[in-house]
């Protein structure tokens, strides 16, 4: 099932509308000049509280609830974008900037007027040099034009848009340890409460989405809250943008609407148009490399957040990587958790131990050095991490191996009597 | 130093910011840029600007991979080494660097062009293997066309390319179908002449990165097989 028309790859749509007048042609700053012309910032966040928009970074949080946490009355406010995208399996945001750059910088700007701020960031992994340049230029043109600056459209409105570039570290996708960093901070998240809706950056209130999720906003307020939830499923409405990798012939980003079939993504000629040479699939990480696995008599399952949890995995980032019968469980479980361990940022000692640990006692596994007892170590290892780790990277290090204990005992036990 | 040469970049920077300290990251950047690497006088002469501890600052760069307080020469180049790319050939794309450079993983090339370093996920799965070479990124690499890689990214050594391995001139990367490595266009358009009324709304020729990025659309424009050298 195609999509008749896209709300986030309007590339496919329009040709080449990553260019400013092809953008402003069809359809671009309307979105902004309604808002701005029709709407108090109250009657926006309930728009988009009303049309189910949630956080598509990795939590489907509802994204309208998220800016209604903001305390009344309390300002400076600010709008950071995250744009830290770096978790293996999931490079959505990086193909949006290119392709379609105005409608992030135009969901920022509606976004920074409902909930009142005057100044949006966009953090963007250090990786991102190219794309970074690009929302510049976007962001250049939009100011020329009067979208961004003072009084924008003449409405009173206010509003400078920066981007600012990490350094290197996937914790920093973390929302609070992306404030520390654009503090000029290590990346390490924050306790919380108190939430970054009530004391975020410089310990003002502040709101952090992802670009997806922000790009969806001009849509949203330029068609309407029932147009918006015609697409996907009564409690993930709209479409997400699915990143689909590893072991089929056509890797790349796919917008569907919440609920087509895992299936479908990976073998439609549409899409993933089937595995290479045909192999089976043995492994499928749905939602970037936390999600836990599912393997390949499951791919009927509905891609939404409900039906993915129910199977005991998630959506997460959308970014599904896909592995063929030619990889080893315990090779990939220690290649997902050799990540884990590298951006492990050292706060809490369940995950920089917990991490280390994995990583070694998987290598050695791995490299034919296995101890007759590292099977219950692994086991003892991360349940020792989980629950009990300061933030979600620690919990997402747990993923791989567990999944890989749970769904293929045998290649460990494998690798276990191999010790000569 | 910083403060002289860079007295503009530097007010840029920090009018972004609320706070000074936000200013940490770009400033290292800028320090990179402008020495080659992170020298323990160049993040102090960081610290200076911001007036802040210089442990603060060390910890900062020794938190963060993109920052190199050890000299990385001409061209970083980071293979990624993650799921998928792991699997689709990113372990022979390293192997086949280091055996046509002469070296191993983090050593730099007696020439001082080059450094291979294995790196994390760089959000471009679908392209795998992924390097990026001082940030710009190349996709669909394979052992065969590390040659053709190595020769482009020579040819911009000789050209007189001003190099920013912070990825200051950074721009994306693929293979033709000949078989030759060519910039990725990007099609954003000019920077539009400011309404009239807004004139003293708006001051567009202050933002920093308008400035830059007007040079650089003239070069995107001009060059497809080679980068041309911009000053920013």
């Amino acid at each position: 099932m195609v999509l008749t028309e896209h709300i986030i790859q309007r590339e496919l749509d329009v040709p080449n509308i990553a260019n400013f007048d092809v953008y402003l042609a069809h359809h671009g700053y309307e979105a902004l000049r309604i808002a701005l012309s029709q709407y108090q910032p109250a009657d926006l966040v309930k728009m988009v509280k009303d049309a189910g928009l949630r956080g598509r970074g990795g939590a489907g949080f509802p994204t309208g609830v998220k800016w209604g946490f903001l305390p009344a009355g309390v300002y400076p406010r600010y709008l950071l974008c995250n744009c830290d995208e770096s978790e293996p399996g999931t490079f959505n945001n990086h193909q949006i900037i290119d392709l379609n750059p105005h409608q992030l910088i135009e969901g920022i700007i509606i976004s920074s007027y409902a909930i009142e701020a005057n100044k949006a960031y966009i953090y963007a992994r250090g990786e991102f040099g190219a794309a970074a340049r690009t929302m510049e230029h976007a962001i250049a043109q939009a100011y020329a034009a009067g979208f961004l600056g003072k009084n924008i459209l003449g409405s009173g409105f206010d509003l400078d848009m920066y981007v600012h570039r990490g350094a290197g570290a996937y914790i920093c996708g973390e929302e609070t340890a992306l404030m520390d960093s654009l503090e000029g901070k290590i990346g390490q998240p924050r306790l919380k409460p108190p939430f970054p809706a009530v004391a975020g950056l410089y310990g003002k209130p502040t709101i952090i989405n992802n670009v997806e999720t922000l790009a969806n906003v001009p849509p949203i307020v330029r068609k309407g809250v029932d147009w918006y939830r015609s697409h996907g499923t009564e409690k993930s409405p709209g479409t997400k943008v699915f990143s689909l990798c590893g072991h089929v012939r056509k890797p790349g980003n796919y917008e569907l609407p919440f609920g087509v079939s895992l299936l479908d993504l990976i073998y439609d000629p549409a899409y993933g148009d089937g595995m290479i040479a045909d192999r089976a699939v043995k492994i499928v990480v749905p939602g970037g490399a936390s999600a836990p696995w599912l393997t390949g008599d499951q791919l009927n399952i509905p891609l939404d957040y409900e039906s993915l949890a129910s199977a005991g995995s998630m959506l997460g980032s959308g970014g599904v990587i896909v592995l063929n019968d030619t990889v080893s469980a315990p090779h990939v479980a220690y290649k997902m958790d050799e990540f884990f361990k590298h951006e492990s940022c050292g706060k809490c000692t369940p995950c920089r131990e917990g991490t280390h640990w994995l990583v070694r006692v998987l290598h050695r596994m791995n490299h034919g050095h296995a101890e007759t007892d590292d099977i219950p170590v692994l086991h003892d290892i991360y349940r020792q991490m989980e629950g009990n780790c300061f933030c979600l990277l620690g919990e997402s290090a747990v993923m791989p191996i567990k999944s890989a204990l749970k769904l293929f005992p045998e290649e460990f036990e494998g690798l276990t009597h191999m010790k000569g | 130093m910083l403060q002289e040469t860079c007295a503009a970049q530097i007010e840029a920077i920090l009018a972004r910011y609320d706070h000074p300290r936000s200013a940490v990251l770009p400033l290292l950047y800028l320090a990179q840029d402008t020495y080659g690497y992170l020298t323990n006088e160049a993040i102090l002469e960081v610290a200076n600007l911001l007036n802040l501890p210089q442990t603060d600052v060390f910890e900062v760069v020794s938190f963060y991979t993109l920052f190199y307080d050890y000299p990385v020469g001409k061209w970083v180049l980071q293979v990624c080494d993650d799921v998928p790319c792991c699997y689709l050939g990113a372990e022979e794309v390293l192997a086949a660097l280091a055996q046509k450079l002469g070296v191993r993983e983090d050593q730099l090339t007696p020439d001082g062009h080059f450094l291979v370093q294995r790196v994390k996920c760089l959000a471009a799965c679908h392209r795998a293997p992924v390097v990026q070479a001082n940030l710009d990124y190349i996709y669909d690499v394979t052992p065969e066309r590390v040659d053709e890689l190595l020769r482009s990214l020579r040819e911009r050594i000789g050209s007189g390319e001003v190099l920013s391995v912070s990825g200051a001139t950074a721009e994306d990367y693929e293979y033709a179908p000949a078989g030759h490595v060519r910039m990725i266009e990007r099609r954003l358009g000019d920077i539009p002449a400011p309404p009239a009324h807004a004139a003293n709304a708006a001051p567009v020729a202050d933002e920093p990165a308008s400035q830059v990025e007007t040079d650089v659309e003239t070069d995107r424009t001009n060059g497809v097989d080679h980068a041309a050298g911009t000053s920013g």
